[in-house]
Order: structure tokens, then sequence, then C-alpha cells
């Protein structure tokens, strides 16, 4: 049987009064990818924010129902007033559609989490910061220029450091909008592969619109309609 | 790994409702920010209380500056106030509303960014500066004209103060207009409209609550100027007949005060007058935020 | 037809309101030029001191501007000194902490205080000089010190909200980016948006440093005076440009003051214009020396 790693009950989200998502109660399993598709503006992208309370950032968004997350192997209520969100945001984090980097340099983008958290030891910073970038195959395209300006990069390439920035935190979910919308062909079955590979450590959960990766790495099927997540 | 990010999430440690110094710092910076602006007022205002409980302050407001008979009332200063303002205002929109069509839709593209360009440098230029020159150049053009008096009248501060007061309300006017959603501008592009035809049933009709905005600015440096009227109204402090009367505005009236002892009659008389400009700009700039919600409410 | 002639009119008014407008700036600059370009020389600073001597303070300028412009530059400098740290915690505040209710009613206390006439704000400091005066007889009268928090209060509401404002149109993708990555809201602010946004912050700095040094209102009731040389204490009147141009309009005894008036009026505008310059141009500067740093 599946073990079940994140369990959402009547979860609604609304923005400046809209609802975009209404009652969706879903369980996604421990150790897998987790696809969820839909049209364009249907609250796909909202629903990732809701599983590390990020939409709580943005003016506007209320969010009612319930989520629970396998963490250090318990279930636990995510918004229960016991709960670290910073931690949360580190165990269950998101990748963005648009790739993100901040401006400064290559290096300190993908050793801002470690910063962020008070990590001072800088061989260790080097060392992860360098592992995490081999694992997005970025490693030997920047490896030469690591302090030029994260905002240089192509954009295949910025969305390889924001994924390489991610994976330093060893999150234990990994939330993703659009993974490979703006990667070549090649970079892009790349990913999916290191997807596949992060599978053994990571639960993912994955917005896309190409059918055709679904089919090749996702283990269930998610759709929004009307508001409302189905499972195919 | 684990250790630095610790054992995720851990009961009992709802770290957003925490905050450090620094958070505290800069709520603290907002509270003396917001405590000064109240302490003006209650400064001004401990002194009006008792004025008010004897009746003292509705005589000061309406009665003659006549020191010798022991008259120390600001109506003049009052009636010279609203009259400069209302008349600079007067002078001052139209120019300001017109120079804003200019900029945003009459005048050729080149010569909309040096205009929008010499508007903004006008705002830099000091209130003191202009009262400078225009009292070396407008007074004397304006004893000729008279043919009486020392030159400094009304009519020699409306124009200097118009030309204050009309850059704030162009930039504001400008900014309301190109704030209008591009696609009801290309609505309007789309059935053929020239570009004096947007302005006129397109921009304007929608950008009221800015140009309401913009004439309560104008209003509020209007009344509250010092340095034009000071230098160049004359300051006599009687009731003006007429436009080529010399007359003292409330902020000259301050900034003439020789008084330098609380509970003399002139020192209570320019603290009338201070509380008098400190209602009127707070009403004007109530206003002014009720219509910003109203303009901002309306875009989203 | 009657919509042809209004719209023609509107073209006709439009040029001729910005022409007015044009021509009235170019007139009274041109006069202020024409009768002041010729005063402006060293001379017009220190007078027959030797410079040197004047600006290491060994010896004091008595036909000059020089102790006008020390007094300006110190004023200046005082006041922003107190209002930065001040106006950009209270913008952090507006922008990144408030609620919509406090953001409500701060915003509307702080416009107030943006919109009372500066003259009020010299009344109020004047009041606590004479009640400071009645606390400690003979020590603090009008002074420096106190026309610098003058000017702070004067251009607190600026700063706070160019920082608000600066804060606020921080890219909504940027502004999420820390906290995805497990920031605090207070390594948000430090780390990312307030480093992305100092350009505009640096920005409305300068433009209250111009308010400073234009000001006349709030000096002329708080401790400038026509003759004090160059302050040696907080606690002493000073001389400062502005005030100097309004003491001279009155009260010149000779041309050759009335000289100096002008070549003052065109130093102070020469002063603000080029802070607004400086201002505008390094919004604009600032946001591509940061990308390709």
């Amino acid at each position: 049987m599946k073990k079940t790693k994140i369990r959402t009950r009547n979860i609604c989200f609304q923005y400046h009064k809209k609802q975009i998502l209404k009652n969706i109660s879903v369980e996604f399993p421990k150790g897998e990818i987790s696809a969820i598709a839909g049209p364009s503006g249907s609250g796909k992208s909202s629903f990732l924010i809701v599983l590390n309370r990020l939409w709580e950032e943005i003016d506007g968004v209320n969010v009612t129902g319930k989520v629970e997350i396998e963490l250090n192997g318990q279930m636990q209520d995510i918004y229960s007033g016991r709960i670290d969100i910073r931690q949360l945001r580190r165990k269950v984090s998101i990748v963005f559609q648009q790739p993100n980097p901040l401006p400064m340099s290559i290096f300190k983008n993908v050793a801002f989490p470690l910063n962020l958290a008070g990590l001072k030891d800088r061989e260790r910073i080097s060392r992860e910061v360098e592992s995490a970038l081999k694992k997005v195959h970025l490693w030997d395209e920047v490896k030469d220029r690591l302090k030029e300006d994260g905002r240089l990069l192509s954009g295949g390439q910025q969305q390889r450091l924001c994924l390489a920035r991610t994976l330093v935190m060893r999150p234990e979910v990994l939330l993703l909008d659009e993974p490979t919308a703006s990667l070549d062909a090649r970079t892009a079955e790349a990913i999916e592969q290191l997807l596949i590979q992060l599978k053994s450590r990571c639960t993912i959960v994955m917005v896309t619109h190409y059918q055709d990766q679904i089919q090749r790495i996702a283990d269930s099927h998610f759709e929004v309609v009307n508001g409302n997540l189905i499972n195919r | 790994m684990a250790e630095i990010f610790g054992k995720t999430p851990v009961p009992g440690s709802g770290e957003m409702g925490k905050r450090t110094l620094l958070e505290h710092l800069f709520t603290i910076a907002a509270l003396v920010s917001a405590v000064l602006t109240g302490a003006v007022f209650v400064f001004l205002a401990v002194f009006a209380i008792p004025l008010i409980k004897n009746g003292l302050f509705f005589q000061l407001l309406f009665s003659n500056w006549l020191p010798q008979q022991h008259l120390y009332g600001i109506y003049p200063m009052l009636a010279a106030s609203t009259m400069l303002a209302s008349l600079s205002l007067a002078l001052s929109f139209p120019v300001s509303l017109f120079t804003s069509f200019f900029i945003t839709a009459v005048a050729p593209r080149q010569l909309r960014m040096v205009l929008l360009y010499i508007v903004r440098f006008m705002t830099g230029i000091p209130t003191v500066v202009y009262s400078f020159a225009a009292l070396f150049l407008l007074v004397p053009l304006m004893r000729a004209i008279l043919g009486r008096g020392s030159g400094m009248s009304i009519l020699t501060a409306v124009p200097v103060l118009s030309l204050l007061i009309a850059p704030t309300m162009i930039i504001f006017f400008v900014n309301s207009f190109q704030r209008i959603p591009s696609s009801t501008i290309l609505a309007a592009d789309s059935l053929g409209a020239t570009p004096v035809q947007k302005v006129l049933y397109v921009i304007v009709p929608q950008a009221w609550p800015g140009i309401l905005n913009g004439l309560l600015l104008g209003l509020g440096r209007a009344i509250g100027d010092t340095m034009v009227s000071l230098m160049l109204a004359g300051n006599s402090p009687t009731v003006p007949q007429s436009l080529a009367d010399s007359a003292r505005t409330l902020t000259a009236h301050i900034g003439l005060v020789l008084a330098f002892d609380f509970d003399s009659m002139e020192f209570k008389s320019v603290f009338v007058s201070g509380l008098v400009l400190y209602v009127s700009t707070a009403i004007i700039m109530s206003i002014f935020r009720i219509t910003s919600t109203i303009s901002t409410g309306r875009r989203k | 037809m009657i919509n042809k002639t209004l719209e023609r009119s509107v073209i006709v008014l439009s040029w001729a309101a910005a022409s007015i407008l044009v021509m009235s700036v170019a007139i009274l600059l041109g006069f202020l030029f024409a009768k002041g370009l010729g005063t402006l020389s060293l001379k017009l600073l220190f007078g027959s001191t030797p410079p040197l001597a004047a600006i290491t303070l060994r010896q004091q300028v008595f036909d000059g501007l020089f102790p006008a412009v020390a007094g300006t530059f110190l004023l200046v400098i005082c006041s922003t000194i107190t209002a930065i740290p001040i106006g950009i915690a209270g913008g952090i505040f507006m922008a990144e902490y408030a609620g919509i209710r406090q953001k409500a009613f701060f915003s509307l206390l702080f416009d107030i205080l943006a919109g009372i006439p500066s003259i009020i704000i010299g009344l109020a400091g004047l009041s606590l000089t004479i009640f400071l005066h009645r606390l400690f007889p003979g020590r603090l009268g009008p002074s420096l010190m106190i026309s610098a928090l003058s000017l702070a209060l004067l251009v607190l509401p600026y700063l706070i909200r160019s920082t608000q404002n600066a804060l606020e149109s921080v890219d909504p993708l940027i502004r999420l980016t820390a906290p995805a990555l497990g920031a605090s809201r207070i390594q948000n602010v430090v780390k990312v948006l307030l480093p992305n946004s100092m350009a505009d912050i640096i920005g409305g700095i300068i433009l209250a440093v111009g308010r400073c040094a234009e000001d006349t209102a709030v000096i002329m009731l708080t401790g400038a005076v026509a003759v004090a040389g160059v302050p040696h204490d907080p606690l002493s009147q000073y001389e400062a440009l502005p005030f100097y141009i309004y003491y001279i309009s009155s009260q010149y005894g000779s041309p050759d003051e009335l000289a100096s008036g002008y070549g003052a009026a065109i130093l102070l505008l020469a002063l603000c214009t080029c802070l607004l310059i400086f201002a505008f141009v390094i919004q604009k500067r600032l946001v591509t020396l940061l990308l390709y740093r």
C-alpha cells in the first residue's frame, strides 16, 4: 500500500474575494511524481502555494481548509499555530514557472537559502552549492563564472539555477510550476531524468500542461476543472 | 544538513509571531512620526483651547488687527489668505490643465518630453528664488501700472503663486491621465479618435479623481506658501478692498511674529492663525486621501 | 459642429497655456541671470578673505556668502541625518508590516504632515524653543539644532512615502523569492527588498535634501539670522542661503549687497537643480549599476 505524503481537506482559495479553488480534498502518495494539469488561469499554481503557505505573503489571498503533510515521519497539520513557517517552506519548497534569480552572483544565489538558515561554514557552503549545481547539470556551464550576476544567464540556465537553489535545502516535498516551460528539449529531458532520480528522496507535485510529459514521468495525474481537482 | 534546517516543523516554535528588535524599531519609527504629527497639533491646540473656552478664539478670528485699540484679530489675514489662494488656483488651474493636455496629447512627441522636463525642473526651483526675482521684476512693474502704492499687492503675488503651484498640479494631472488603462485608450483608437478627442471624451471623464487630487494639492500649497505672500503681497494687516491692495496672509502673519512671550496677544493671534492653517490643510488632505482611495479602487 | 469648435479651442488653449507657463519661468529666471551672472565669482563667496583661509576656518568671512553656504550645508546634513533613519524605518513599516487599517490611519497622518504649511513646522519649532528656554533659562534659544530638528520633521513624510513606494513597487516575483526559500520577513526586507529598491530610496533622500536646502519659512522662525559667521556650535544661531536671499530682498543697503542677493539666488537655484537632476539620474543609473556589477 502506498503511503500518503500530503493530504488536503476542503481547500478553498480566494483572490480578492474571487473563488479560484473550492473544496479540494486530495492525497498525494509519498515518493511519487504527481502531475496537475488544467487550462491556464485555472488555479493550478494557486494550489501549489497552499501547500507551503506561501499565499500568506500575497495581499488579497484567503485560504480555508486543512493540509496535512508527513514531516519527520509523522503527519502534521501545517496550518496549526505550532508550525515554524520558515522550516515548513524549506521542507516543502517551490520553484516558480518564471525563473527568479536574485540580483546577486550565481554562487550567492544558490548559497542564499543556506545563508538565510544561518550557515556560516564557507567550505561547506561551497560544497553544497557545487553538488546542487551538479544535480541540475549546470555546474559545467557556470563553474568558471560563479561570480557573475545570475540574471545574465539564459532562461534555461536561470531555471536550472532556481531549481538548484531549492535543492540545496534538501526539501522533502518539491513543488514545481511548469518546470520545463522555459527549457530546450535536451535540457528538459535532463531535468525530467533528474526528477525521476529525486523521487527516492522527494515527493514531487508538478504543474504542467504537456500531456506527453505527464505520460513520461508522472505516477498520478490530476486536473483542475472548475476550481476542483480531479484524479484522472 | 538536517541540523542546519532543524527538525522540520518543530511544534512550539511559531516563529512568525515573534518580531525581532529591528522590526520593533520599524514600528516605533512609524509611531514616532505619527506622534510628532499629533504633537504639532497638540502644541497649537493646547494654546487655543483656553482661548476657545473664554470666547477669545472667535473674537480673534473675526475681528480686525488694530493693536493701538487692543484688537488683535486675524480676520484680515484670513480674508487675504482666502483671496490669494482662490485667485491663484483660479489662474493656475486652467493653465495647468491645458498644459497637461498639451503634454499628454496636443504637443508633437519630442516637445512633450521637453515640457515634462521643464515642469519637473520647476518643482525644484526654491520659492524664495521665485519671490526674489519677482520682487525686483514684477513689483516695479506693478507700481508703474497701478500708479500708486509700493507695487506690492495681491495682484503682484497671484501670478507668482500660480506659477509656484502649477508644476504640482501638472504632474498630478499628467500621471492620472497616463494611468487610464491602455485597453480603454485602444478602444478609442480603434474608433479613429484624434488625440484631442481621446483626451476630451475618454481620458478626462475617467481621470477626474486625479484632477480633483491635483487641485487639492495645489490649493494646499497655495494656502501654505509663506515666501511669495510675505515678499510680494505687501503685508498690510487690513482687509483688502481691491486686488491692488497690500495684504497679509495667515502664513506671512506667522512669519512676521516678533513676540516671544506666550502670554502676549500678538503671540496668541499667531497661534490661532497656525491652528486655522493646520485644520484647513488637514481637511484638504483628508479629502485628498478619500479621493485617492476612490481612484485606486477604480483601477483594480 | 460644436464639437469641432470645442476640439479646436482645446488645441489653441493648450498651446497658449504651455507657452505662458514656459515663458513666465523663462522671464523670471532670465531676469535673475541677467542681473546676477556677473556677480558669480569666488569673491561672491569669500569677499576679500583668502578662500583657503576661509574654508579652513582660520579667517572669518565678513563680506561673502561663505558663512551662509556653510550654514545651509550643516543644516542639511544635520536634518537629513536625523530624518533618514526614522523615515526609512517608518517607510519599511508602512510597506511591509502595517495592516490594512493601520496603513490607512498612518497614511492619513503622514499626508497631513506632508501637507502642513512649513511655517507651522517653524512655529512648532519656535514654541519648542520658547518652552525649552523657560526650562533652561539662558542656555537654549533659536539655533541650528532647533532648525535641523524642525526641518527633519518637515521632510519626514517625504522619506516615509518614497521608501514605502519604493518597497511596494518591487517585482512581486522577487518579493516572493526569499520567503519561498525559508526567509523570515525581516530577512526578506534586509536581504532582498531593500537592496532591490535602493535606487528609489536614495532618489527620495536626495529630493528631501533639496527640500531642506531651499526651505525658508522654517528656518526664519527657528534660528537663521543675517550675520552669525560659520556656526561652531549646534546651539548657536547661523546663516543660511535662503534666509540671506530673503533678508537682502528687504534690507539691502547698497547695490553691492543687492548684487550678492542675486548671486545667492542663482547659487541656491543651481544647488537645488543639481540635486533634482542627481536624484533623477541616480534612479536610472543605480538600476543599471546593480544589474552589471
